[in-house]
């Protein structure tokens, strides 16, 4: 097991990649505090996986002080943080209201950012000379190219990029590693309601058509399982990475290597 | 005229993109010469001084360069493509699309920035293609990516006296776009597919390219070196998911 005696906290962590970054901590030694907004998060069910649950909305500034206080009360130290919560507005700025646009840039941008605030003095503990701390934002592909009708998504995760680089810069000083995992298409519940959604500008297929559609336009021929991103985000959270810091990350499948794929 | 009283070279002007920047150079009032495989096209501009010239072969190309004066524009246009795999490629397709593509751009390089005045501006064009890839375009894609990287380091290198920049075309109207289409099953609608995966609702034109080379070859980008410049309808902006998945 390779993080035994760490202590972990993900934000998200009863959402779709949150909870398989939690089981993957859990797997591997770490002490985990799964923070959402309720104990089921996106997903419809969830069973008692050995983690901590702590009631966390990312946007308010009080929630993320009390989490670290709870978690700096009962294990003294963070040295992992994952800042998984997200939502998406599946519109272009034109459709977006001025709330939504807040509403996304509080829960993506604002929450990493407040989330990371408050857990600052608690990586700080944890980090020693052979094992540093580790902040994993979540940015995105959308951060560099665009899906269309993802107008106010595509812009938080660009922010949340440019916010990594900056953490890193000044915080590795300090002993603390920030990354960015920057997923591309990954089976989770936002994908789903993309798709219910037909949130690409599809001709009216099916939701089954939809999703060939997109598996067909990977490399890989497939979209990505909510483990696929765990495991990056273990390895960004290990010491094997003790020397990555500062660097967006991108795991698609292989989608955003290649030019648009024309059907001739 | 933003190039009036320059002299410019332009490796494979015959057609296509490079054609429509020496006319573009002609307008804006540059000296241009241009090479080609062959002998001189029919119907060519007459101001333009035409070259027999295989841009792969460095003996021809220093040759070449010895019988020119004072050069302030030079653009690498000249390329090949081969549509294969990896997998696929012989040795004489590598041999084929390196050498013009990759080493054809060294050898005009090393054989005329000794020639460029101060302020010389050096134009490669590069490729959407050596950035994101195409499919079963193994070598060409490669090729492109050699391209874009000797143009950051001839920046680095021959600074202040010369800048470098590449030009990354996407789709752009010519036989080699129509022959795509024409292969396919249904070229209709492999054409209005492909028109709907850019923002711009259109290809470019040679036209759209030339635009950038003048601009990179006058005064005006004097700031401007070791960058590269995709002009393509804002095609590679958007995921390779979009729109119309049915």
């Amino acid at each position: 097991m390779t993080l035994e005696g760490k202590t972990a906290l993900v934000t998200g962590g009863r959402g779709g990649i949150g909870r398989a970054i939690v089981a993957r901590f859990l797997k591997e030694g770490a002490v985990v505090y799964a923070a959402d907004l309720t104990p089921q998060g996106s997903l419809q069910a969830h069973n008692d996986d050995g983690s901590h649950f702590v009631k966390l909305d990312v946007t308010q500034e009080a929630d993320a002080v009390a989490a670290m206080e709870r978690v700096g009360r009962e294990a003294g130290k963070l040295d992992i943080l994952v800042n998984a919560a997200g939502i998406e507005i599946e519109k272009t700025i034109e459709d977006t209201t001025l709330e939504e646009w807040n509403q996304s840039f509080a829960v993506n941008t604002t929450g990493t950012f407040l989330t990371s605030k408050y857990a600052l003095p608690l990586l700080r503990s944890a980090a020693t000379p052979e094992s540093s701390a580790s902040i994993i934002n979540f940015g995105s592909y959308d951060g560099f190219i665009a899906d269309p009708g993802l107008a106010a998504y595509c812009a938080t995760k660009g922010a949340v990029h440019a916010l990594t680089r900056a953490m890193a810069c000044d915080h590795g000083p300090e002993g603390i590693r920030v990354n960015a995992v920057c997923p591309g298409y990954i089976d989770t519940p936002m994908l789903q309601s993309f798709f219910e959604s037909d949130g690409s500008g599809g001709g009216g297929g099916t939701i089954e058509t939809l999703q060939k559609a997109v598996r067909d336009v990977h490399p890989m021929r497939t979209y990505g399982t909510p483990e696929d991103i765990a495991n990056l985000v273990h390895w960004l959270a290990s010491d094997e990475a003790r020397y990555a810091s500062g660097q967006l990350w991108v795991l698609d499948g292989g989608l955003s290597a290649q030019v648009q794929q024309m059907r001739l | 005229m933003p190039l009036d009283g320059k002299t410019a070279f332009v490796t494979g002007g015959r057609q296509g993109i490079g054609r429509g920047i020496l006319e573009a150079f002609l307008t804006e009032g540059a000296t241009v010469t241009t090479c080609g495989r062959g002998a001189r096209p029919k119907d060519f501009p007459a101001a333009v001084l035409w070259c027999e010239l295989d841009v792969s072969d460095p003996d021809a190309v220093n040759q070449l360069a010895q019988t020119m004066d004072a050069l302030d524009i030079l653009v690498n246009n000249a390329g090949v493509q081969v549509e294969k795999t990896v997998v696929d490629s012989s040795d004489a397709d590598w041999d084929l699309v390196m050498g013009v593509n990759a080493r054809g751009v060294f050898n005009t390089c090393r054989a005329f920035i000794p020639k460029m005045s101060h302020g010389g501006s050096i134009i490669n064009i590069g490729s959407i293609s050596g950035r994101v890839s195409d499919p079963s375009m193994a070598l060409y894609n490669a090729s492109k990516a050699f391209v874009h990287g000797l143009t950051r380091s001839i920046a680095v290198d021959h600074g202040p006296d010369v800048r470098c920049n590449a030009i990354c075309p996407g789709w752009i109207e010519t036989g080699m776009l129509e022959a795509g289409f024409d292969l396919s099953g249904d070229p209709e609608r492999a054409k209005s597919d492909a028109l709907s995966r850019h923002p711009v609702r259109r290809f470019g034109k040679p036209a759209d390219i030339a635009a950038i080379a003048v601009w990179l070859a006058s005064d005006e980008a004097g700031f401007a070196t070791g960058q590269m410049f995709t002009v393509d309808g804002g095609m590679t902006a958007a995921s390779p998911i979009n729109p119309g998945l049915t």
